[in-house]
C-alpha cells in the first residue's frame, strides 16, 4: 500500500497559484485582449512556440532586431523560462503605426511555461537569423 | 455574386489583368508580398469587398475607414489583399465572391501568394518556391517557368478554394508557396514568391527593400501573425503537414 505524504499548505497554495498562472496565461492567449507590448517596461512581446517529442521540449522565440549577445534565458523554478533580448535600435510606437498614445521599446521579453517536467540545467541554446532554439531533456 | 458579400468598385477596373491574391497565412507570406507589391509598382485601390459576415471592422489609414479586404491595380494586375484573417466559416463566401467578380473583370489568370511551413525554417540556406494549379495547362507554365510541382498533399484556406473553383469553371489559376515558417512572419519568404511571380507574369519586382527591411516587419507584423495562428488552427491548418494517402 502506497503512503501519501501530507501536503504542506505552502504546497496547496504553490499549486493553486501554478494553477491560476496557467489558466491565466491559456485565456489570455485565447482572447489576446492585452496589448503585445508593455509600455511601463519598454518592451514588446515576441512570437514564441513550444514542441514536445518523446526526448525533449523545443522552445523557439522569433527575436527579430537582436543581438546574440544580448539574448537572456533564465529559467524560473522549475516550469518557466523568462526570455529577454535588446534590440538594436529602440522602437517608437509611432514607428509601428500607433499615434494615439507615445512610448518606446527597448527589449522584447517574455515568459513561457514549460508543460512537461524538464531538466533546466541541461538546456541547449541556439540562436540563428534572428530565431532563438533552445531544447531542453525531458526528466524520465 | 453573393449577395451577402458585395464588391464595391471606387475606380474604373481595367478588364484581362490578372487577378492575385495575399492573406495572411503561414508566414504571413501572402500578404507581405502584397504588400511590397503595392509599395513597389505604386498600385492603387480600386474596390474593396462590403460584407456583415465579416467582424464588424475597420482599418483606420490617415484617419478614413477602409475594408479589411481591398483590391488594388495597375501594370495589368489586380491584388486582392487583406489585412487581417479571412475568418474560417467565411472563406467560402469571400472567396466566391472575389472569384465571381474577378470573372466579371475578364481576369486572365489567378495566382495566389502564399507558404508552405518547412522545419528548421531558419537552417534553410536556400528557399524553393512550389506551384499547384487548376490545370494541366496551367501547372505546364509553372513547370516552363522552372518552379517545382507540389505533386501531393493538402491544401487548407483560401489559396484552396481558388483552385477548386478555377477547375471548375475557370479562368485558370496557379498557388505560388514558398518553403516558410509557420508561426513567424517570413519576409525572406514572400521576396521569393515575389520573384517566381516575376517569371510567370513578367512583372519586375525589386524585392531588395523588402529584404532590407525584414526585420522591421518581423516587429510590425507580430499581431497579426498572432490573429493567423488563431484563425489556421481553428481551419485545420496544420493538415498541410499530413502525409498525404491518395485514393486512385
Amino acid at each position: 500500500m502506497s503512503i501519501k505524504r501530507k501536503r504542506s499548505i505552502s504546497d496547496i497554495i504553490d499549486a493553486y497559484f501554478e494553477d491560476l498562472e496557467r489558466w491565466a496565461e491559456q485565456f489570455e492567449e485565447t482572447l489576446m485582449v492585452s496589448p503585445s507590448w508593455n509600455l511601463k517596461n519598454c518592451t514588446i512581446e515576441p512570437l514564441r512556440e513550444t514542441m514536445v517529442t518523446p526526448t525533449e521540449v523545443v522552445v523557439t522565440v522569433d527575436l527579430p532586431y537582436t543581438e546574440k549577445k544580448t539574448v537572456q534565458v533564465k529559467p524560473v523554478g522549475r516550469t518557466s523560462l523568462e526570455i529577454s533580448a535588446k534590440m538594436k535600435r529602440k522602437i517608437r510606437l509611432d514607428d509601428l503605426g500607433v499615434t494615439h498614445c507615445k512610448g518606446e521599446f527597448q527589449k522584447l521579453h517574455c515568459h513561457m511555461r514549460i508543460p512537461v517536467p524538464v531538466n533546466m540545467n541541461k538546456m541547449d541554446i541556439h540562436y540563428k537569423r534572428g530565431i532563438l532554439e533552445i531544447h531542453i531533456p525531458r526528466k524520465r | 455574386m453573393s449577395e451577402q458579400v458585395r464588391i464595391i468598385e471606387k475606380k474604373k477596373v481595367p478588364p484581362g489583368a490578372t487577378l492575385l491574391f495575399g492573406f495572411p497565412d503561414v508566414g504571413l507570406v501572402g500578404v507581405i508580398a502584397a504588400s511590397h507589391l503595392i509599395e513597389e509598382l505604386g498600385l492603387t485601390e480600386v474596390a474593396y469587398v462590403d460584407s456583415e459576415l465579416l467582424p464588424a471592422l475597420i482599418v483606420l489609414h490617415e484617419g478614413l475607414p477602409h475594408s479589411s479586404i481591398r483590391i488594388f491595380a495597375d501594370h495589368n494586375i489586380l491584388l486582392a489583399v487583406s489585412e487581417m484573417p479571412i475568418p474560417t466559416d467565411v472563406i467560402y463566401p469571400i472567396m466566391n465572391a472575389l472569384i465571381e467578380w474577378g470573372k466579371s473583370k475578364n481576369a486572365k489568370m489567378m495566382i495566389s501568394l502564399s507558404g508552405i511551413p518547412i522545419q528548421d525554417r531558419q537552417d534553410a540556406k536556400e528557399l524553393k518556391t512550389f506551384a499547384a494549379a487548376s490545370s494541366p495547362e496551367a501547372l505546364k507554365l509553372a513547370q516552363d517557368k522552372g518552379i517545382e510541382v507540389l505533386t501531393e498533399g493538402y491544401m487548407v484556406g483560401p489559396q484552396a478554394v481558388v483552385l477548386q473553383r478555377a477547375a471548375q469553371s475557370g479562368p485558370p489559376a496557379l498557388t505560388l508557396l514558398s518553403q516558410c515558417f509557420f508561426n513567424y512572419p517570413d519576409p525572406e519568404a514572400a521576396a521569393e514568391v515575389l520573384k517566381e511571380l516575376g517569371k510567370i507574369t513578367g512583372l519586375k519586382v525589386d524585392v531588395a527593400k523588402l529584404l532590407e527591411k525584414g526585420e522591421e516587419i518581423r516587429v510590425r507584423a507580430r499581431d497579426v501573425m498572432k490573429r493567423t495562428q488563431q484563425e489556421m488552427s481553428k481551419m485545420k491548418k496544420g493538415q498541410e503537414y499530413d502525409i498525404p494517402m491518395y485514393v486512385s
